[in-house]
């Protein structure tokens, strides 16, 4: 009852964020988005002509009548057929979007969970050679832009001019060899460079826990280390983690997708918006932006929620 | 117990605890030497950054390494030398013969489990205990140290109890193993003056039933007096003087006891602004002076001062004090 | 440190002297950070080579062509040339003009706007001033980056900065958090109430009393941003939307996909070498920065 209140609370709180975002992505992507206008007369055309067709594109409508009207294509998912290839964008993303998950789910996990154990294993040796040797890969690794690893693997895993193990490009689920075969080289890149960032994160979050008083209490009535661990530093660590892996989901999703899946050839939702940004295909770009932002929010919500399972102290109000 | 009546419980002797810094190591405890026998009470008195906090930290072997470093000296506890105890051992001793209870009962509870679940954990760590001999046990505890609605609180987390309900929870979890020697690190510091008053009376009571042994550390010359038999003055990482309270308070024989008796307001007698204060500040730990510590602040002080530092000696009447002049 | 030794002295903090004693035992923490300095040379390095090419003292002839397509290493060409026989040793150093142009103009405007949005909002905290300033920044947040980069180009149509605004519109938003966290810290402090109590303005307050509390998190939120900007010009290059005209990291590396999969890789390895030793040496002069401006950190 009380968290059903909390919960109803909390989505009600997320109403302006939502409107916001959408706000945004109208504006930029709709409102002063590209103009198809010219696309479709040429350039010699008289004021009314060009007047009829910004009538068709509905270009001369108010503002908030298309917005509404942009808000209606979010809730049913209808944001009309890509420009570029005519295809029914909700086809596009529905055909995309799991392929995009089977690549970047593996990668996004291994590098949190590899992530966290340097980290643990770098906090607890603070400031001796384990220490020193993590965190000075770590530097490297965001250091490195990640354009540049996709590019050094790809060169050295899927070409004769290195180990030529795994295809260059393309996809192909049709089995778990081939599957893994697919994702090998992504997901190695996503994990080299995500470590970067995930260890220096998390280093500092366990750091700081076990900086706390209530470690050096529970260490003065005898608890060993793991339990230690367990118990005192992970469990209350738990918040900033968790906003953490919820927080670079939309950037790792769309933002990782979209330089690897170009790179490798993937028919992912990362290409779709790739080809969107490079042919200006607005339907497609709309629809990606409005969608991402507004289920960007809706997961901190759900978030925000969840905490309530994990963590006592945050109170219900 | 009367066949080791001879030998003290702890015996700490010389213990130097360097902590590393910019400017290099810092000793923060230098040279110091005391025995506590098993019942015993003593005050461990100072004011902030005179080591006295490290000194109980040490006693569990609880400073933090690094920055700090135990560069030489010797804990002595029942017949064992912490200094040399591997780890597993030490941790077999944490709470269960030496139990610690620290100032801040704010923080110094895990914020997301339960009282009880806290509770428990150590009953059945060092006790063996089953998980429901260990809760009647706990319930039994909170009520010993009388918190009200016991059993509801075992259910609840931290942060639904005040502060000194807080701290009485941890003196609960420190008496659960039946410690020899218990170490209160300012227990009553972070809490209002009338709760103050409440837990210092319970660890007396709870003391005094036990029958441990016990350093209390503070900065409150007032708390030594209503609790402990013998008091041990720090300053900047040695011991100035020691004797039985009593005594110590009649007559004080180090200058600098002396100035934190006469700092101590005595509501009726004193109005707050006559208060003396000692003149001068804490000389820094990273460049102390060759002879006393004291010497910049002292109104005795003499060439010798300067130049020698002056041991700890036994003066009439028990005590010792490391004064070149002590007070008549 | 649990030991208190800090907390020596008599602990009453005076503004001015907060500030000076900060700013000092920084500067002496910084100078015996081995790495820090080092990546401050480096970096100093990298800054000489951008203002020669400011000036006009080498790389003048990034555009021209002047070998035979994909020349290798050689006396004239250090690097090598490209695919249509341009040095690619002289583009390297062309483009680390570039990198400083990029980021130093969107470091120091992201703290600006960064810097001036938080306080106000942190001042004001609990107002409807930062109620707005709130939401812009979930908002702001809540587009993927690359999104928002390729919204605003759009929006901004073929405009040459178009690459820069985006950069700032979306990360003053963690400089932003980080200041409005430690103005609402500093709004409780004496000082800020005596200047309150004598009856200075609020903006005065602001501008006089309040950010310069805030300058060490301004100066490292610049390192970083400066870092992620060179960072995010590569990948926007990349993808159509970054450096208009001149030349880049960003483009000699799309430049060089069309050449390694042939089998010449100089185009991508100097780039590629140029930029992590620009970004590297940052990134250990922003963590010494850190260290040495937070109290917290002890060595």
């Amino acid at each position: 009852m009380d968290v059903l209140q909390f919960a109803l609370r909390k989505l009600l709180a997320g109403v302006p964020l939502l409107v916001g975002v959408t706000l945004l992505s109208f504006t930029l992507m709709v409102y002063f988005g590209p103009d198809k206008t010219y696309e479709l007369l040429g350039k010699n055309s008289t004021a009314a002509q060009i007047a009829e067709v910004r009538h068709e594109l509905g270009y001369d409508r108010p503002f908030f009548v298309r917005y509404a009207e942009y808000l209606r294509e979010l809730a049913t998912l209808d944001f009309g057929h890509s420009d570029s290839t005519g295809a029914k964008v909700s086809t596009l993303l529905a055909r995309s979007i799991p392929v995009s998950l089977a690549l970047e789910l593996p990668g996004f996990v291994l590098g949190n969970l590899l992530g966290l154990a340097l980290a643990l294993t770098a906090a607890f040796h603070r400031g001796r050679w384990p220490d020193k040797l993590i965190m000075g890969v770590a530097v490297v690794g965001m250091s490195v832009s990640f354009l540049i690893v996709i590019f050094a693997f790809q060169i050295w895993f899927c070409t004769s001019h290195g180990l030529n193990w795994f295809p260059v490009r393309g996809w192909s689920a049709a089995g778990p060899l081939d599957y893994l075969a697919h994702i090998a080289v992504p997901t190695l890149a996503t994990v080299f460079v995500a470590l970067g960032y995930n260890t220096r994160f998390y280093r500092a979050v366990i750091v700081e826990e076990m900086g706390r008083d209530h470690v050096r209490t529970a260490r003065a009535f005898g608890t060993p280390p793991l339990r230690l661990l367990w118990r005192n530093i992970l469990k209350n660590c738990a918040i900033p983690i968790v906003t953490r892996v919820m927080f670079t989901i939309p950037s790792i999703v769309i933002g990782g997708a979209l330089l690897i899946e170009t790179a490798f050839g993937i028919p992912g939702v990362g290409r779709v918006t790739y080809e969107a940004i490079i042919s200006g295909d607005q339907p497609v770009l709309k629809a990606v932006v409005g969608l991402t932002a507004s289920l960007f929010v809706l997961t901190l919500l759900v978030t925000d929620i969840l905490y309530r399972a994990v963590d006592p102290r945050v109170s219900l109000q | 117990m009367a066949g080791v009546a001879d030998e003290p419980l702890l015996s700490v002797r010389d213990l130097a605890i360097e902590f590393d810094t910019l400017d290099g190591p810092v000793r923060a405890v230098d040279g110091v030497s005391f025995d506590l026998r098993c019942g015993e009470t003593v005050g461990l008195v100072g004011e902030s950054g005179c080591g006295k906090t490290v000194t109980g930290l040490s006693l569990l072997r609880l400073v933090p390494e690094p920055p700090g470093r135990y560069a030489g000296g010797s804990i002595r506890f029942g017949g064992r030398e912490l200094l040399a105890l591997p780890e597993a051992e030490l941790r077999a001793l944490r709470g269960r013969d030496v139990a610690m209870v620290f100032q801040e009962p704010m923080t110094a509870l895990n914020p997301v489990f339960t009282i009880g679940s806290q509770l428990t954990e150590v009953l059945r760590r060092h006790r063996g205990l089953g998980r429901r001999e260990a809760r009647v046990q706990a319930l039994a505890l909170l009520e010993r140290v009388h918190i009200p609605e016991a059993a509801r609180r075992l259910d609840e987390y931290p942060h639904q109890l005040s502060g000194g309900q807080r701290q009485r929870v941890m003196i609960a979890m420190a008496l659960s193993c039946g410690p020899r020697l218990l170490v209160a690190d300012e227990p009553t510091t972070a809490l209002d003056v009338t709760t103050q008053a409440e837990v210092l009376a319970e660890i007396r009571r709870l003391q005094g039933e036990l029958g441990m042994a016990m350093i209390l550390v503070t900065h409150d010359l007032g708390v030594v007096a209503e609790t402990c038999a013998r008091a041990i003055v720090m300053y900047c990482g040695v011991i100035v003087e020691t004797n039985a309270t009593a005594a110590l308070f009649a007559q004080p024989r180090h200058p600098y006891t002396l100035g934190l008796l006469q700092s101590v307001p005595r509501v009726r007698e004193t109005r707050l602004a006559e208060l003396p204060v000692i003149p001068g500040r804490v000389p820094d730990l990273r460049s102390l002076p060759p002879g006393c510590r004291f010497a910049d602040r002292c109104p005795r002080v003499s060439e010798r001062c300067r130049a020698e530092e002056p041991a700890l000696t036994p003066i009439a009447g028990g005590g010792q004090v490391a004064c070149h002049h002590p007070q008549p | 440190m649990t030991a208190g030794m800090a907390r020596n002295g008599d602990g009453v903090a005076v503004p001015a002297t907060r500030r000076t004693s900060l700013w000092q035992t920084a500067l002496a923490k910084f100078a015996r950070d081995r790495a820090g300095l080092v990546g401050l040379t480096v970096v100093a390095l990298y800054l000489l080579v951008a203002i020669g090419v400011w000036f006009g003292w080498w790389a003048t002839e990034w555009a021209d062509i002047t070998g035979a397509k994909w020349a290798p290493v050689s006396a004239q060409h250090w690097f090598g040339t490209n695919i249509i026989g341009q040095d690619i040793f002289q583009r390297g150093l062309y483009s680390t003009a570039t990198a400083f142009e990029v980021g130093l103009v969107v470091a120091v405007l992201v703290v600006v706007l960064g810097g001036l949005l938080g306080a106000t909002s942190g001042f004001l905290a609990g107002s409807w001033v930062d109620e707005i300033v709130l939401w812009t920044m979930g908002v702001v947040d809540a587009v993927p980056f690359y999104l928002m980069v390729a919204a605003i180009a759009f929006a901004l149509a073929d405009y040459p900065y178009a690459m820069h605004v985006a950069m700032i519109s979306t990360f003053w938003t963690t400089t932003g958090r980080f200041v409005r966290g430690e103005v609402i810290k500093l709004r409780g402090l004496e000082f800020v109430e005596a200047a309150r109590a004598l009856g200075v303005g609020q903006a005065a307050i602001v501008l006089r009393h309040v950010l310069p509390n805030t300058l060490h998190i301004l100066l490292v939120q610049m390192t970083l941003c400066f870092v992620d900007a060179i960072k995010a010009e590569v990948v926007l290059s990349f993808l159509g939307l970054g450096v208009k005209d001149g030349m880049s990291w960003g483009l000699m590396i799309s430049e060089s996909t069309l050449e390694f999969l042939a089998g010449h890789f100089n185009n991508l390895v100097a780039a590629s070498l140029l930029m992590f030793g620009l970004v590297y040496a940052f990134n250990m002069f922003a963590d010494a920065l850190q260290d040495a401006l937070d109290p917290k950190r002890v060595a």
